[in-house]
């Protein structure tokens, strides 16, 4: 059979920003669903947007409420929400009330009221919130699997796409026989981590079509529920083949020692402990590409955009210009209980909005510290898949990352990510005759010729300014307590292994 | 708590209209029986028949309040309203007209009671997607508002 003899499947939008994507695309028309989940977890909110994108007079929605929250209540609260459009009452949502069926009748008397008034309606949508209400005493006559198989043969041949929110607990998830009827199955999870509330939602099932597996992020605001896709949105992006272009960072020296620039698409790693220049580096490195047209983005989690601002115009760097004429954005991010994939979005709108080239992430440590306690034990992987997504399109990322110095090792980072990186250029002091000086060094560039070169380094109000010679005549400067051999200093002429050196 | 002046007077306005357009089929009954429920039967559909019937109950609580004249009416358990054509006049009163001016007042008050109470938790908004629903061919028309609203 070939792909245009099958039955094409509708997807209807579910007017949660984000959760298209995860659940592949829409959700599938005709389809029975289940939004399942504790209490507060957002189930009737997620319904609510999804009957307000879907509902419409000629094919309305049908919200029957039946025990539970009291439906004025309910439009109380759910009309606080921007998509809440009272003009679709009563025309294309029409909600109906069954709690007097179901304290006074069984389960049979239920559907016959719910199979009554979808007759009458031929809705597009029926929502039976919460059903799970429906079965608290002992039922005669039909129990509630029963319900739900005639419940989703009916609405099923009525063409209606059906979902059924109801309270769940995480453990009930197993060997459960109502949920092998549903075609869809919509987990939805609210954990308290420390001080925070981390809500996530699970595709459990969903059939006929390929969902986002894992748990997906979500928060609920005056819109209503926004998901965030682990993916972030980019799976039906192509990746772009790796870049040939060099970035410059404005510093010829340092462009040298990178065999020319930052490869495009790379991921760069700028470590070292405090007061080092990384975020210096960071600066020089945005502002040297909108210097040359590439559009920037600044995620800053340590200072304000415009304290940000003010210390790149002490290098002699314009920010403001640039943010203003809208090829720069400094985005702040520091609610204290974000998750990867909501600062993601924010950044990766910002990179869609002015079609950034060049990303600054101004530092790991301060992003991880605005992540919800919950989300930090996941912070690698998270930033594993931010950073796979982000140079699959061609930006080209460079982070800072403050590690602590030592006189023992050499550390390029406390989160072991230098795996993630492309390219890791690492500086760190030195003590020389009495001084306390810096130096830099390209670890590793993929892909790239780099220089072997220690070099020193001074941050002058012109910023991060390279010195002419290398360091030759101190041995072990990467341990931080070179001793000097005595050998006079060479300048810089041709690429010499510092390892050579090292070694005299 | 006081009726906001636009509830009283959309109130009055439901009352008058329902006056008007069943006087020859149906005149035995009172337009404040057949405006509560018509709002009875449009409500109870989307709220259920207890959650109509306790806010009908707390409508009548402070329409009492205000005219003790309504002592004598009651919330049935289905929500609907009992024993409103028992309301007497004022003992002191005793001309025809003033009996029906004021059945006709204590019945803008119970109704404006049960429209405040929908206009505190529904909003007016919504309120008049209902009403609209359960008098299509109405016009709801505020004088007080620059967009005016018709039903």
């Amino acid at each position: 059979m070939t792909a245009e003899d099958k039955v094409k499947i509708n997807k209807l939008p579910t007017g949660v920003p984000g959760l298209d994507e995860i659940v592949g695309g829409g959700i599938p028309e005709f389809s029975f669903n289940i939004i399942a989940g504790a209490p507060g977890s957002g189930k009737t909110t997620l319904a609510h947007q999804f009957v307000f994108t879907n509902a419409t007079p000629e094919r309305p929605a049908l919200y029957f409420t039946v025990l539970g929250e009291s439906a004025i209540k309910m439009l109380r609260y759910q009309q606080q929400y921007t998509f809440f459009d009272p003009s679709l009452l009563p025309e294309s949502i029409r909600f109906i009330n069954l709690s007097q069926v179901v304290l006074e009748n069984n389960l049979g008397a239920v559907l016959e009221e719910i199979t009554k008034e979808v007759t009458k309606s031929c809705p597009a949508v029926v929502v039976v919130d919460s059903f799970r209400t429906m079965v608290r005493a002992p039922q005669e006559g039909m129990d509630l699997q029963s319900f739900i198989q005639r419940l989703a043969l009916f609405l099923a041949s009525w063409q209606a796409t059906t979902f059924l929110i109801g309270e769940y607990a995480e453990e009930e998830l197993r060997d459960n026989p109502i949920f092998t009827v549903a075609d869809g199955l919509f987990w939805l999870r609210q954990t308290t981590e420390r001080n925070s509330i981390v809500r996530k939602l699970q595709i459990v099932k969903l059939r006929g079509q390929a969902s986002v597996p894992g748990l997906h992020t979500f928060r609920i605001t005056n819109a209503g529920v926004q998901a965030f896709s682990r993916t972030f949105g980019l799976t039906a992006c192509r990746r772009n083949a790796l870049g040939l272009k060099r970035l410059s960072f404005g510093i010829p020296e340092m462009d040298k020692m990178l065999d020319g620039g930052v490869r495009e698409g790379d991921s760069v790693l700028v470590a070292g402990s405090s007061g080092t220049g990384k975020s210096v580096l960071a600066t020089q490195f945005i502002a040297e590409g909108i210097r040359q047209g590439e559009s920037g983005i600044v995620a800053v989690f340590e200072e304000r955009p415009q304290a940000y601002a003010e210390r790149a115009a002490t290098l002699g760097l314009d920010l403001e210009k640039p943010q203003s004429e809208g090829t720069l954005e400094i985005l702040y991010l520091r609610p204290l209980d974000l998750s990867v994939d909501e600062t993601m979005h924010s950044i990766l709108s910002a990179v869609q909005k002015i079609g950034a080239k060049r990303l600054v992430i101004d530092s790991l440590a301060g992003f991880e510290m605005a992540l919800s306690p919950g989300f930090r034990a996941d912070f690698r992987e998270s930033l594993y898949r931010m950073i796979f997504a982000l140079t699959g399109i061609g930006v080209t990322i460079l982070s800072t990352v403050e590690v602590d110095e030592s006189f023992i090792e050499f550390p390029f980072s406390t989160y072991s990510i230098s795996f993630l990186t492309d390219d890791i250029i690492r500086l760190r002091y030195v003590s020389i005759d009495g001084q306390l000086r810096k130096i830099m060094t390209v670890i590793k560039m993929r892909g790239g010729n780099h220089a072997k070169d220690i070099r020193e380094y001074e941050i002058t109000n012109k910023g991060v300014v390279l010195l002419d010679t290398r360091l030759t005549e101190y041995q072990g400067l990467i341990g931080g307590l070179p001793v000097h051999t005595g050998r006079s200093g060479r300048h810089v002429g041709t690429l010499v292994d510092a390892e050579d050196e090292e070694n005299g | 708590m006081t009726i906001p002046p636009e509830i009283r007077d959309l109130a009055q306005r439901l009352l008058t209209y329902e006056a008007a357009v069943d006087t020859n089929s149906r005149p035995a009954e009172p337009a404040i029986l057949r405006v509560y429920e018509k709002l009875r039967q449009s409500l109870t559909v989307i709220t259920g028949v207890a959650s109509f019937q306790s806010l009908a109950c707390r409508a009548l609580v402070l329409a009492k309040s205000e005219d003790m004249g309504l002592g004598v009416v009651q919330i049935a358990a289905d929500g609907s309203l009992q024993n409103f054509g028992e309301v007497e006049p004022q003992a002191d009163i005793d001309m025809g007209q003033i009996g029906v001016y004021q059945a006709n007042e204590r019945g803008i008050i119970l109704i404006a009671r049960l429209l405040g109470l929908l206009h505190m938790f529904l909003g007016e908004v919504l309120i008049l997607r209902l009403l609209r629903n359960a008098w299509p061919n109405a016009t709801f028309d505020d004088r007080n508002s620059g967009n005016g609203r018709k039903a």
